[in-house]
């Protein structure tokens, strides 16, 4: 482990960002919705009703099912959220700003999406509920074929830099962002990471024709939580898309910790308009196109990074 | 409690989770909800706070409304718009409903007053209308009511167990039976569907008689959209009239479609429009939209080969409109109109006959409708006792859904369960339309 802030400093950090996130998920969503809608954005309605509806999740009653899995069901928001937070923790604002910044941050993040299909299950387990554990299972398909295409899609990330370290990746774009580099690699990256938040197109476990799939039994604060800790790997995914692809903390005139929050709002905004703009997939189609297309794709972006570095 | 208080004052702001019902004649205007910013409509009860039913429901439904209501968290309301006569027997099993007899902005209103009532103490919150435990006894055979075959035969409380039986590989695996509707929110109001599940693939499946034909009603209340198709079947009608509440009702379709596939937005775009077809700016409206669907092409991708009727079934799809169309039967009553084709009428068809063919087929019919309206003027239909209705011929005692429902289980049977969802949204069944027409041949009946 590398020098980075200290834990008592880093852990209120992460926490902040994440709440701070997922609220501006939530307006963002809600600003986009209104345009794609065709309707008329009022400013104030976009920024509070957020803030209102999540007052009203909170007063409202937690109801429960007949013979729930409890504490799977109250530790699958957590563990999605401590996940999203985890991911968050190894993007850096600045070369000596992050949360944490270990030699293998990269795995370490890698693993943080890898085990999001076990929040999603044990969300969708726990209930004790027909449609809910349908979207467990659905997610389980979709989840096993999206992760090679993303590992591979952040490992061509690591080439350049010749280290695990999310720092040093960095690092390594300060002359050229590996967007330019790998022109594969963000759109790659941006399909599989929909897919890992499970969001828009690929929100194939909470899905409508599943009636809300794993959150159909969530009510009150359970729900609350489960939107919010969604939200918030949607976040870090966006984070870690605009740190390994769009150069990071560089960029002209402005600090590096503004065009970090700056990357990150713009992929943001791109992952949330995809959501109302692109019609959910089907399970059976996105598992052909993962192993036929999008892993010899991703293959295909390391080897032609390889051989340009070589 | 200064939090408590200041999260209470937060809520009754946001905008109201209410979970819509549709009864006979108000299927559109529940729709209309979507759009007001007071009010968001849920999918399930475990989101709303406020349960909306609308318009009279067949009593068979009082036990599944119960278990929407009672599926609510707290605090909770029900709200009844325009019940009509025959509602009395469901609404009196609900302690405290409000009752709205009138326009949507009145019902928008009592909504929002009566969730601001119970965050402020005013109004309690709405008691369970079913007994917390046993809704349907445990059916098993032995002494403790486990099992009826094997280990897994029972029915604890309503829920089937899983059984075992050869799918479609030919190994043995769980099944599970499940009765899906009448209220599931992709499917159209009043659809059960007798399922047997082998993990998400549908094995069997059998619709349930449509519940609107026997249902007790003083009037026939029509559904504002529906009403000029059955004025058609008795007398020359606008056919401006006629084209302008096909695409509406098409619009309103594409709303519902466009939800279940995950796009809402988009399905309040479509809603929107059904306000302006009469002004210049509807065909480009509709273009617009067809273009923000279609340009990705990954709704096309998603309903490609989904619910694809083989050449036998499209023999069965005479009088099935849109749905023959995109399968490409030229079946449309309108070809024997005399003043439609003196108008230009052409036939428009696909030749798919998947999901993806009867989504094509109806964005193309919409803006075939409001050319037509536009076209004709003040000139009136010339037949009656048949009309084409946005959904197929309708006649006295004979509708689309009618003809469709018995096609389910072929189609539906081996399919993924998202693809038998999508599927049964492209059909657009409408039960209600099939209960008026049979009821009116009952009633034509009954006079002579």
């Amino acid at each position: 482990m590398r020098p980075a802030a200290p834990l008592e400093l880093a852990v209120p950090l992460v926490g902040i960002v994440v709440v701070i996130g997922v609220y501006v998920v939530a307006v963002l969503d809600q600003a986009i919705s209104e345009l794609v809608g065709g309707g008329t954005l009022r400013w104030r309605r976009v920024a509070f009703d957020p803030l209102r509806s999540a007052a009203h999740l909170v007063t409202q009653q937690r109801r429960t099912t007949e013979r729930p899995d409890t504490p799977g069901w109250i530790l699958a928001p957590a563990l999605l959220s401590a996940l999203a937070a985890l991911a968050l923790a190894m993007v850096p604002l600045g070369p000596t700003t992050v949360a944490a910044d270990p030699e293998t941050g990269f795995v370490v993040f890698s693993a943080a999406i890898a085990f999001v299909m076990i929040a999603v299950y044990l969300h969708g387990w726990s209930p004790n509920s027909l449609f809910a554990l349908h979207g467990a299972y659905r997610f389980g398909a979709q989840a096993l074929s999206l992760q090679i295409p993303f590992l591979l899609a952040m490992l061509a990330t690591t080439l350049p830099a010749e280290s695990l370290s999310i720092v040093d990746i960095v690092q390594a774009q300060e002359s050229l962002w590996n967007v330019v580099r790998q022109p594969l690699g963000l759109p790659l990256y941006l399909v599989v990471g929909v897919g890992a938040s499970f969001w828009g197109p690929m929100n194939l476990p909470d899905a409508a024709d599943l009636a809300g799939g794993t959150g159909v039994e969530d009510s009150g604060v359970a729900r609350l939580l489960w939107k919010s800790a969604r939200s918030a790997m949607l976040v870090a995914v966006a984070a870690m898309g605009a740190t390994g692809f769009l150069g990071g903390w560089w960029g002209p005139w402005l600090p590096g910790a503004v065009w970090v929050i700056l990357k990150t709002l713009v992929l943001l905004v791109v992952l949330i308009a995809a959501g109302h703009l692109f019609a959910r997939v089907r399970v059976e189609a996105f598992v052909v196109v993962a192993w036929a297309l999008l892993i010899p794709l991703a293959l295909l972006n390391i080897f032609v990074s390889g051989a340009v570095l070589l | 409690m200064v939090l408590r208080r200041l999260l209470t004052r937060l809520a009754a702001g946001a905008p109201v989770p209410v979970l819509p019902v549709a009864g006979l004649g108000m299927r559109d205007a529940l729709r209309e909800l979507r759009i007001r910013p007071e009010l968001r409509p849920v999918d399930v009860p475990a989101a709303a706070s406020v349960l909306v039913a609308a318009g009279s429901l067949p009593e068979e439904f009082g036990d599944p409304l119960a278990l929407l209501h009672d599926g609510m968290p707290h605090p909770r309301a029900v709200v009844w718009w325009n019940p009509g006569n025959s509602a009395g027997p469901l609404l009196r099993r609900f302690a405290d409903p409000t009752v709205v007899d009138g326009s949507a902005d009145e019902l928008v209103s009592a909504v929002v007053r009566v969730r601001r009532e119970l965050y402020s103490g005013h109004r309690p919150s709405s008691e369970p209308v079913l007994a917390e435990t046993g809704r349907a006894p445990w059916e098993g055979v032995g002494p403790y009511g486990q099992g009826g075959s094997g280990m897994t035969g029972g029915v604890p409380y309503g829920r089937p167990l899983a059984e075992v039986a050869p799918d479609r590989d030919g190994l043995r695996l769980d099944v599970v039976p499940l009765t899906v509707g009448p209220f599931f929110p992709q499917f159209p109001p009043g659809l059960r569907l007798e399922a047997t599940f082998s993990g998400d693939v549908v094995v069997d499946c059998l619709p349930l008689v449509n519940p609107f034909v026997d249902i007790a009603h003083h009037a026939l209340p029509v559904r504002p959209g529906l009403d000029v198709f059955f004025r058609a079947l008795f007398e020359p009608v606008p056919i401006a009239e006629l084209e302008l509440a096909r695409a509406r009702d098409h619009l309103v379709w594409l709303a519902d479609a466009l939800s279940a596939h995950g796009l809402p937005a988009l399905g309040v775009r479509a809603l929107r429009l059904t306000h302006e077809l009469e002004g210049t700016a509807a065909v480009p409206g509709v273009r617009r939209l067809s273009r923000a669907i279609e340009w990705s092409q990954v709704l096309r991708w998603s309903t490609r080969g989904v619910g694809r009727f083989d050449a036998a079934g499209r023999t069965s799809l005479g009088g099935c409109g849109p749905v023959a169309r995109a399968a490409g039967l030229p079946d449309d009553a309108r070809m024997e109109d005399a003043t439609y084709r003196a108008l230009g009428f052409e036939l428009i068809v696909q030749d798919g006959a998947d999901a993806a063919a009867r989504w094509r087929q109806r964005l193309a019919e919409v803006v075939q409708s409001l050319a037509l309206a536009k076209r004709a003027g003040a000139q009136r239909s010339e037949v009656t006792g048949q009309v084409e209705s946005p959904r197929g011929l309708l006649t006295a005692g004979s509708a689309p859904a009618s003809r469709l429902l018995p096609l389910l289980p072929g189609l539906l049977e081996g399919l993924e369960w998202g693809d038998a969802v999508a599927t049964i949204v492209s059909l657009d069944i409408d039960l209600e339309e099939a209960g008026l027409a049979e009821r009116l041949a009952s009633a034509q009946a009954g006079a002579t």
